[in-house]
């Protein structure tokens, strides 16, 4: 990340970071400390987590003071530079693997676990190849050959159940 | 002394059985193809061998995870040498020699050079842990609540700082975010569910491998999908066995670079990258031929990798002696151990004293096997390097969440691999180490239950943190760590040199 688009991230980082820890600070002090029950109130559970809030609280404000001072909250968005970071071919790779990997995430469970990953090995290789009916083939083979490995020899050899 | 030696050899003994030798030279195997492939990190080699060993003895599991270990530090040399590409993290320091020596037609002399560097490191760091671990443990006897909790905190501020030297402060917020993620769930006190919000899978804890495996693994292959196709170049591999007048000549590196590999691994969170950096930086200072250094020095390339091979064995110096990692493989490796049932930290040469030579011997033999196999068939399996990273990258998301999966067989750790993989992906970009955050998961119970047992018994005093010699010591350290990296400091201590100079140069004039 170049050193000003760093600035902006640290100026949206800093502000989700004081939300965070005064959101925690918030929660931990509205914890109960079992006085009624005879406990210690230095054992109480929100103690610890309390100070880690506070913590939170001060380093982010110290990053959001800074990004500051850089001018991090100067933040020019237009849609010629929305259709450019998406046209990225970086971008373009990163979102195809996200995108995949979070669905087979949704769908495990769901769908038996072998056509699953097939599916989607099939996919991550078909997506990132040139798209022909040669390739189609072999990754398809593939798909099929690395599932069929991966079920039985963690099944069989690892004893591990599969999701 | 001998009696040490004749427990490491009984040790040593029970584990030249077939069995134990195959389960070595494959796991060791395993681990330099998985230090070898871009994108697949010693840590993440570790966590996933955990969860599919985890049936297995207790002695059994944590050889296999030490051999991964050790063979994925070493094996990540080669991707450096042959691609100019480290393998590991670990490996970094190991491409700005490694490379320029492969591109002179070189390769095979530089991978038998970083060989010969991480079989001697490996060795060095051993025997300091034979020697040290014991006398560390008997140290932390004397640790009372506000010591640990000292330790803790000294833990993260450190590796916040020499993970992230660019900006401290997000190496610190890193750390802090993993000390809050340790509170989530049910506390050992009261039994009460903090940040759980009903959910009973929250009430239970962010376990450390999904969230491991999520933040070294799957947000690694994110990253390397992110980034442009690596093309392989393809380099002649002469003779691989170094001279050995190479090796003497650089004697002194050798033994620098594992002591400094040593000390390095053993301060809590900072790994091996780092060890490595500092081993080269040290041996570059006190090289005679500075102008090789960056050219393909031979040097360079035994202190980077004698450097971050020593730093194993000093990683598990404190998962023994205080149940704190030295780097985030350690990390793992300090969690396989508890799921096995064995408790690292100063009680461990009291309840189970002779797991620490089992480890020695453990350490000797993946060295072994790591050198052995370093040596041969190099040409067979530098051809795994072709595979194009959209054919392994999603097995690799197959193995994570597997992995995931395995420990407890509930789809809830799939989905915190996915979310810490998404947040680690994020802290990557925006240049957070992942190291602390990990780090804190892992000391956030110790800061938690020592914080408030200090503060029980003291009534809720917090001077004892401060007067007890050993907190004192812990707090100067911690504040000297964090105000080192201001600037008013940085220039209070310049101001404060200079005046020295002038009053010594003005007594002199007298």
């Amino acid at each position: 990340m170049k050193p000003k688009d760093m600035n902006k991230a640290d100026f949206f980082t800093s502000i989700f970071l004081f939300l965070l820890g005064l959101i925690v600070f918030i929660i931990s002090i509205r914890m109960p400390t079992f006085r009624e029950l005879g406990a210690n109130p230095y054992s109480a559970p929100g103690i610890v987590p309390g100070i880690l809030g506070v913590t939170l609280l001060f380093m982010s404000a110290i990053l959001f003071i800074r990004s500051v001072i850089r001018k991090g909250y100067k933040i020019r968005l237009s849609s010629q530079g929305l259709k450019l970071f998406f046209k990225n071919n970086s971008i373009k790779r990163f979102l195809i693997a996200l995108f995949l990997s979070v669905f087979y995430v949704i769908l495990l469970g769901k769908i038996n676990y072998f056509l699953l990953t097939t599916i989607y090995i099939f996919l991550f290789v078909w997506s990132f190849e040139l798209k022909t009916k040669k390739t189609l083939f072999f990754a398809l083979l593939e798909a099929v050959l690395i599932a069929v490995c991966i079920s039985y020899v963690f099944r069989y050899l690892f004893l591990v159940t599969l999701p | 002394m001998f009696e040490g030696l004749i427990q490491l050899g009984q040790e040593l003994s029970k584990f030249l059985t077939p069995r134990f030798l195959f389960d070595v030279l494959w796991s060791t195997q395993l681990g330099i193809i998985v230090g070898m492939l871009p994108g697949l990190t010693a840590t993440m080699g570790v966590a996933l061998m955990t969860t599919l060993t985890y049936k297995f003895a207790s002695s059994h599991a944590v050889l296999i995870l030490i051999c991964m270990y050790i063979g994925a530090i070493y094996g990540g040399s080669r991707t450096a040498i042959l691609i100019n590409i480290p393998g590991t993290p670990a490996n970094a320091a190991t491409t700005v020699d490694g490379n320029p020596l492969a591109k002179q037609g070189k390769a095979g002399q530089a991978m038998g050079i970083a060989t010969t560097g991480s079989f001697l490191g490996s060795i060095f760091g051993m025997v300091m842990l034979a020697i040290f671990t014991p006398i560390i443990g008997n140290a932390a006897l004397s640790f009372y609540s506000f010591e640990y909790f000292w330790l803790a905190i000294f833990g993260i501020v450190i590796c916040g700082s020499l993970t992230a030297p660019k900006d401290p402060l997000k190496g610190w917020i890193s750390g802090f975010l993993g000390l809050f993620i340790a509170t989530i769930g049910m506390e050992a006190m009261h039994a009460y569910r903090r940040f759980s919000f009903g959910n009973v899978n929250l009430a239970g804890g962010i376990q450390l491998l999904p969230a491991m495996i999520g933040v070294f693994g799957f947000s690694e292959i994110l990253m390397v999908m992110k980034q442009p196709a690596v093309r392989i170049v393809s380099n002649k591999i002469e003779r691989v066995i170094p001279s050995l007048k190479d090796i003497l000549k650089y004697w002194k590196t050798i033994i620098r670079s594992g002591f400094i590999g040593t000390i390095i691994g053993a301060i809590p969170g900072v790994g091996e990258d780092i060890a490595a950096w500092v081993s080269y930086d040290f041996a570059k200072k006190a090289s005679k031929e500075k102008e090789k250094f960056g050219h393909g020095s031979i040097e360079g390339l035994i202190a980077a990798e004698t450097g971050n091979n020593a730093a194993i064995p000093g990683a598990i110096i404190p998962v023994l002696a205080l149940a704190v990692p030295g780097s985030a493989p350690a990390a793992v490796l300090l969690g396989a151990m508890l799921i096995h049932g064995i408790r690292p930290g100063p009680l461990l040469m009291i309840e189970n004293p002779t797991f620490i030579y089992q480890v020695v011997a453990m350490l000797f033999l993946a060295t072994c096997a790591m050198f052995i196999l370093g040596l041969s068939f190099i040409r067979v399996f530098v051809k795994i390097l072709i595979i194009p990273r959209e054919k392994l990258m999603p097995v690799v998301f197959a193995l994570c969440v597997i992995g995931s999966y395995a420990l407890s067989a509930k789809m809830f750790d799939i989905l915190v691999m996915t979310v810490f993989g998404l947040i680690g992906y994020a802290m990557k970009e925006m240049d957070y180490p992942v190291a602390p955050l990990v780090l804190g998961i892992i000391l956030g119970d110790l800061l938690d239950s020592n914080l408030r047992r200090s503060l029980i018994l003291t009534d809720g005093n917090i001077l004892p943190f401060f007067t007890r010699p050993i907190s004192l010591v812990f707090f100067l350290f911690i504040s000297i760590t964090i105000l080192s990296q201001m600037k008013w400091f940085k220039n209070l201590l310049k101001t404060l040199q200079l005046s020295i100079k002038k009053v010594f140069l003005k007594r002199k004039m007298i």
